[in-house]
């Protein structure tokens, strides 16, 4: 049992988390910060296949579960951890890097979950520590984006436990595992509300884009990778080939695509977007075929590191400008140079270049929509991925660092930054260039071969024709110091609305039927009481009064036993003790 | 070395303007003699097609969003503050 607990990745995570403060009083909290994740990344090649077997109020917990779909997510968050924890070195509060580690801590918990009550507390975990991330920002605006941000996701948790109730109901053993669409019902889909709201899905899709922008810039880096990935995990594990995830994830992919063209935070821009790449995942995941989960896991795998990167070098720029907005921003080139490369590679992975990881990755479930003669999604991922080349790959680098020169001076970021960026870049490239070193960790064979001429082509002219697209209407697109209206406005407005509309009418009412019952009811209630306290005195009161006379009876006969001389005691004791003998000895 | 890379494409940027055309034509040229597979919809068998589709795909885009947003949903940054 002890040794299970140290082979689970969480548990060095948690441990991690635990004694940051002693390492920062040490004053090796930045080794401790690359140690942990080390060991986590070196662990995960040696898990065995089921541990952590526990037998719990009757219920089979199971906290590890390893195939190939969990080591492939392992493998990405652990990497992931490390470069996190590296970018954020220069932070010297411990407090950010503890809940970073929970949260890591918790992804890690739900990815290697066997039953649904092990994977909900690790799910727990995970909302609540990543909320600090946003609050340790401390600015008004984040601490009111967390609350809401902990609200939603708090909701989603008891949809999910809901769902997870009533799987047991139905007779469920609670085992983490597949459904199928044709025996699916109630609990299946409170479940999977419960995952895709993780997973930003449209309509539950808004405390995103509102939460990733105001958390602090380490902290987005760390969100940006885990929540929604996690949650693409869980969707890929049970729900395979659910019909409504391939719309809903087409749907999304287009969705976060359109707010990204049209945001002007930086940070903002890339939240919708991991909107829209995550679409591409749940899309992959409800078309359900080998090549599709496939897909799934390689383009989360592709997306977690790129995606960091652009959250990163959107963040140093924060860091070191104080600014992210492209209204502000422009001509940086010239002070972050490196920051600039970086983040362009960034940009040119997600938008899906040739020899960058997004080419072999995205394309992979694209042609599985093909395959799978589903031509409507082909046609909307394609067109997501147009949008994400014209948002990403030029709109996002083109303001921040050419375009007009906003005389923001600034200062290259520091070294640690610098290579938690560098190493993410070379990671976009590697799988870029050696995409087999990706398609090994797949769950299913790959039989897909992205170098051919005609994807080749195909990408080609779509990046070039996108490029004169912007190039034709770059004034248009000029940013402004807006922000847009989205699904949020629902919880953000409309819970105003509610209050005045409870300030207003509901008070009234409420008046109005205190009032009915003042005179109505305080009446009736006077007269119900007189009766009941008839009942009382004449009923009851007689009833326990002989009760109580017949105990002060037997008491006083009691007390009449008892002399207080120690002799007689002994010698009643002796009697009953010869008693006891005789009885023995009979028997 | 960067910036002063970056500063002296961005004196020529006739030049960048001309390869950028020119990479144009080639990506259309190249869709011409590549080896084609079995196609997925017509849009697959199609010569330039997908050159069409990024242009009208992301003018589209731009139309439509930019429209959406400066008819509806575009707020001031402190809009929720106030």
């Amino acid at each position: 049992m002890t040794a299970s607990i140290f082979i689970h990745p969480a548990s060095w995570f948690i441990l991690g988390a635990v004694l940051m403060p002693f390492a920062r009083r040490l004053g090796v909290q930045k080794v401790w910060l690359v140690l942990i994740p080390l060991i986590a990344l070196g662990l995960i090649h040696f898990l065995p296949e089921s541990f952590g077997n526990v037998s719990y109020l009757g219920f089979d917990l199971q906290f590890g579960r390893v195939d190939k779909l969990t080591f492939v997510f392992l493998h990405v968050f652990a990497l992931m951890a490390l470069m996190g924890s590296i970018f954020a070195l220069q932070v010297k509060e411990s407090g950010q890097h503890i809940a970073a580690y929970l949260y890591v801590a918790g992804s890690f918990g739900v990815t290697l979950a066997g039953d649904y009550l092990t994977l909900f507390i690790f799910w727990e975990l995970m909302a609540f520590a990543s909320t600090f991330l946003i609050w340790y920002r401390k600015k008004q605006r984040s601490i009111e984006a967390g609350y809401r941000y902990l609200l939603v996701h708090t909701f989603g948790g008891l949809v999910l436990l809901a769902g997870i109730f009533l799987l047991y109901h139905s007779g469920h053993d609670l085992s983490f595992g597949m459904f199928t669409q044709e025996g699916a019902g109630w609990p299946e889909y409170l479940v999977m509300i419960g995952f895709i709201l993780n997973a930003a899905v449209p309509p539950i899709h808004a405390w995103l884009p509102d939460a990733y922008p105001e958390a602090t810039v380490t902290g987005a880096v760390f969100m940006c990778a885990f929540t929604t990935k996690t949650a693409v995990y869980v969707l890929a594990r049970a729900f395979p080939g659910f019909e409504v995830l391939a719309i809903l994830g087409a749907v999304m992919a287009l969705y976060g695509v359109a707010y990204a063209v049209i945001e002007n935070d930086a940070r903002r821009i890339l939240a919708y977007h991991v909107v829209s790449q995550v679409g591409y995942m749940v899309c992959g995941v409800g078309i359900g075929t080998a090549m599709a989960i496939n897909g799934t896991a390689a383009h989360a795998y592709a997306h977690i590191v790129y995606k960091a990167l652009l959250f990163m070098g959107a963040g140093a720029v924060l860091e070191m400008t104080g600014r992210s907005k492209l209204s502000e921003l422009g001509g940086l080139y010239k002070y972050m140079p490196w920051t600039m490369v970086f983040t362009v590679i960034g940009g040119i992975a997600i938008s899906g270049f040739p020899l960058t990881s997004g080419f072999i990755s995205k394309s992979m479930i694209v042609a599985a929509a093909g395959d799978n003669h589903q031509i409507i999604l082909l046609v909307m991922l394609t067109l997501a991925g147009v949008g994400t080349f014209l948002s990403v790959g030029i709109k996002l680098p083109y303001f921040i660092w050419f375009g007009r020169d906003s005389g923001v001076q600034a200062k290259e970021a520091p070294w640690n930054m610098q290579l938690a960026m560098a190493m993410a870049a070379f990671i976009c490239i590697f799988l870029g260039v050696f995409p087999g070193a990706l398609y090994s960790m797949l769950p299913y064979p790959v039989e897909y071969a992205p170098y051919t001429a005609y994807h080749l082509s195909e990408t080609f002219q779509i990046f070039g024709f996108t490029g004169l697209g912007f190039y034709l209407m770059v004034k248009y697109l000029k940013p402004h110091d807006v922000s847009n209206l989205d699904l949020d406005w629902f919880y953000r407005k409309g819970s105003l609305r509610f209050l005045r509309f409870a300030a207003g009418p509901v008070v009234a009412v409420n008046e109005w039927v205190s009032n009915v019952y003042r005179t109505i009811g305080t009446r009736f209630t006077m007269a119900a009481a007189r009766a009941f306290s008839w009942f009382d005195r004449e009923g009851i009161d007689w009833t326990i009064d002989g009760g109580a006379r017949s105990l002060v009876d037997g008491g006083d006969r009691l007390r009449r036993l008892q002399t207080g001389r120690i002799q007689h005691y002994i010698g009643g004791a002796v009697v009953a003790l010869l008693a006891v003998v005789l009885v023995v000895f009979l028997i | 070395m960067m910036a002063r890379w970056i500063g002296f494409l961005r004196d020529r940027a006739h030049l960048v303007k001309r390869v950028f055309f020119a990479f144009l034509v080639f990506a259309v040229a190249f869709d011409f003699v590549i080896e084609r597979p079995y196609p997925h919809f017509f849009g697959d068998e199609l010569i330039g097609f997908w050159s069409l589709f990024g242009l009208l795909g992301c003018l589209a885009l731009i139309i439509v969003c930019k429209g959406i947003s400066h008819v509806w949903l575009e707020r001031e940054e402190d809009h929720y503050d106030r």
